[in-house]
Order: C-alpha cells, then structure tokens, then sequence
C-alpha cells in the first residue's frame, strides 16, 4: 500500500479489472477530492472479474489525486511545493508512462512557453484530478489549456478519470 | 431411580443431536471446501451462455463501490447505468452518479469516452469485434467499458477462472424476481451471484467481496432492468460531438 506520509495528497489505490456490469471502481479518484485530506484512502474493492482469476487481472493502480481544497488554501506555500515534489516522484515511481508522458510534455512545453513557469510549480508530467482556483482557459496552437497562475495544465482521460496534466 | 434413568436417557439423547448436528456442519464445511458444486457450475454456465445468445439488449443497474479509509471507516459510492449492447459490435454505457457522468460508445470503428457535463471527450480507433475492443480499452487505454464481461461470449471461463469453491445458497428475491443465490471464492476475492429462475436465467444482482484489503470492501451491481428487445436508434452506437465540446487525448497507459 503505497502512503504518502505526511503529504496532504491522497493515495487512492484502485484495482481495475474488467467489470461486470458496470465500472464505479474509476469513479473513485475524481470523486475522492471531495473526502476530507486528513483520511487518505486505502482501497476500494477488487471489480468484480478479479473473481475472474489473477490471470485476466490488470495491476493494482495507484493514483494520486489531490484536493483542490489543498492546492488553492497552500497554492504557495513551500510545504505544497514539496509536497507536489513528492507527489511527482511517486507519480514517476509508479507509474513509468507518466514520466515518458512527462518528457514528451517537458520538450513541448520549452517550445510553446511564452514566459517562465513560476517559482514553485508543480513538476511537468504531473497528474491532478482537479485544478486550482482561478483558472483561465486558453489556446495554443489549436490546444486548449487552463492557466492556473502561470501554469498550464491540459485536460486528458486517464483511465476513465478526467485529470489535469501540468505542463 | 426412575428420574435418573430419565435424565440418562436425556442426556444419551441430547448428546446424539449434538453428535447429529456437529456431523452436519462438518459434512457442510466438507462440501464447502470441496470444490465447486456441479449446480453452481451448472446454474452459473446457464446463465452466462443464456446471455451469450442475446443478439442486443440493455441492462440497467444500480452500482454501490465501497472505499475504505485510513482510519477503517467505509465510505460507499453510488451510481446507476445502462449498458446497451448489439453483437458483434455496437456498445454504449451512460453513467451517472457521485460526481460523475460519463458516456462511453464503441461504434465498430472507434470508441469514444466523453463527460458530457465536463464538456471533453476523446476517441480513437478500436478493433472490430466487441470482445477485442474490451480488451484494447483495458490493456492499451486503462478503460473500463461498463457492459464488462456481459459481453464476453466466454464469461463463464472468465468468471471461473481462479474459483476454488462455489455453492448455491438457495432462493432470493431480487427487486421483485425470485432468483437462485449462488456464492464463489477465489484467491483475495468472494463473490455471489442472484440468477433470475426460469428460462430467462439472467445474472440480476453481483457482489464482490475483496478480502485481501482492510475491512474487505465491496463492490456490487443490482440490474433493475433487463430489456431483450430494445429498440436502438441511429443515435445509439455513434456520437457527436455537441457545440463547445473539447477534445482530449487519452494518455498513455
């Protein structure tokens, strides 16, 4: 079980094998910003065709979701900062694509960046389940992105889960 | 002397229950460990091959997913669903619920998942046949489709994959229809199954039992509806992006 200590992030552990009939297990990181920071989470249930065997079963994922009540009551302080630190690394730990993910975004975002990102940015590649207050949407290149104080974050699906990606 | 005969043969008597009752529940806890009763096997493989052969249908369901916290308290969430589902290759499964709204579709050609309150949504290209479109969206994409493994035509090997036990519990009622209740252990999960009698055995409720977490949480789906013969439209396998809706790419998995 993966804990992030003393990190306000939450660690959400979900297994995502296939579903029966219906796939709630996704729900669990988007909904879980809503759970107090105080109570990180330990797991939701196996889905149902885990009961399928551990042949057909997909890994355990971790995803780490932070609350937007989190990043917008402490946007600068530097215990956030090493806290998002921390985040990325176990993100990266993780999760391998994300850092590959994190490449890719780090090299576009030297060639779009009109101006430098802010001191205390959260790392490039990592993921959020919610941005912070006080977004603008914007256009580069045909892309849209939120800017959030100077960072920019991009909306994809990762799984079933709509997250922010920093760029 | 009478009364001590009387109480000797009470006691003879008694002790025979018990030894009757402990032979019982031993004989129970026998074939309980013993494998997987053939009715089980055989109730279960109904049901699955009955929905196998069912060309198009809709399910609706009420999902509840149980998260367990630090401190040990369980949380549930809630949400319902429709699944429509037309062999070989249409699927489209809404969901609402905590926070969430999501619509997935499969085509033939393409899947896409969107949010239709958060505005976004992302596609590409899918295999061609549904069971090779679950798993691409499951291995490649991370995706869990909602119709799962209704679709498979091989569910029955996939639910029993891995089962060391199964017995029939007996008889349920699950909204309103009686159903046979059948209950399955593997490695770090149980799980049971509410089969509708009759010559419709449909699968009409599902719990999952995970036992390898604190407090062992659950997951479980109640079909509230099962429609054999919906009518689909032409707006039911496709999608369209609406005004103002963005798309977004999936990342990798």
């Amino acid at each position: 079980m993966t804990s992030t200590g003393k990190s306000k992030a939450f660690v959400v552990t979900i297994a995502l094998p296939l579903l029966y009939l219906a796939g709630v297990s996704p729900d669990a990181p988007a909904t879980l910003t809503l759970v107090p920071e105080a109570r990180a989470v330990v797991g939701a249930p196996l889905t149902p065709v885990s009961a399928a065997g551990v042949a057909r079963r997909t890994t355990r994922r971790v995803v780490v979701a932070e609350s937007t009540a989190t990043q917008s009551a402490a946007a600068n302080t530097a215990a956030v900062q090493q806290q998002q630190a921390a985040t990325a690394q176990q993100q990266s730990a993780t999760a391998q694509q994300q850092s590959a993910t994190a490449q890719q975004q780090a090299a576009a975002t030297q060639q779009q960046a009109a101006a430098p990102r802010p001191a205390g940015a959260p790392a490039i590649g990592s993921v959020v389940t919610a941005l912070p207050a006080g977004c603008k949407a914007e256009t580069r290149d045909g892309v849209e992105f939120q800017n959030c104080g100077g960072v920019l974050y991009r909306a994809a699906f990762q799984s079933n889960n709509l997250v922010y990606v920093v760029q | 002397m009478k009364s001590t005969v009387h109480s000797h043969l009470l006691a003879a008597v008694s002790q025979c229950f018990a030894i009757a009752a402990l032979t019982t529940l031993s004989l129970a806890a026998q074939a309980q460990s013993a494998g997987v009763a053939p009715e089980a096997r055989h109730m279960l493989k109904a049901s699955t091959d009955f929905l196998g052969s069912q060309q198009r249908f809709t399910a609706d369901t009420r999902n509840t997913l149980e998260i367990v916290l630090k401190s040990g308290q369980k949380i549930e969430f809630n949400n319902t669903a429709r699944q429509s589902v037309q062999r070989p290759n249409r699927l489209r499964a809404e969901r609402t619920g905590d926070l969430v709204e999501q619509v997935f579709v499969y085509d033939g050609q393409s899947l896409t998942l969107y949010n239709p309150h958060d505005k976004v949504y992302a596609q590409v290209p899918a295999p061609g046949t549904l069971e090779e479109m679950l798993d691409f969206a499951r291995t490649r994409l991370d995706i869990i489709a909602p119709a799962g493994d209704l679709v498979y035509t091989n569910a029955y090997e996939i639910l029993m994959d891995g089962v060391t036990e199964g017995i029939v519990v007996g008889k349920a009622v699950i909204e309103g229809v009686r159903c046979d209740h059948l209950a399955f252990r593997a490695p770090q999960v149980d799980w049971q199954i509410w089969i509708q009698e009759g010559d419709q055995p449909l699968p009409r409720k599902l719990v999952i039992t995970t036992l390898d977490l604190p407090n062992s949480p659950q997951f479980g789906v109640t079909v509230t509806r099962w429609n054999l013969n919906p009518a689909f439209d032409a707006q039911t396998f496709t999608f369209t992006p609406q005004a103002g809706m963005k798309q977004i790419d999936f990342l990798p998995r």
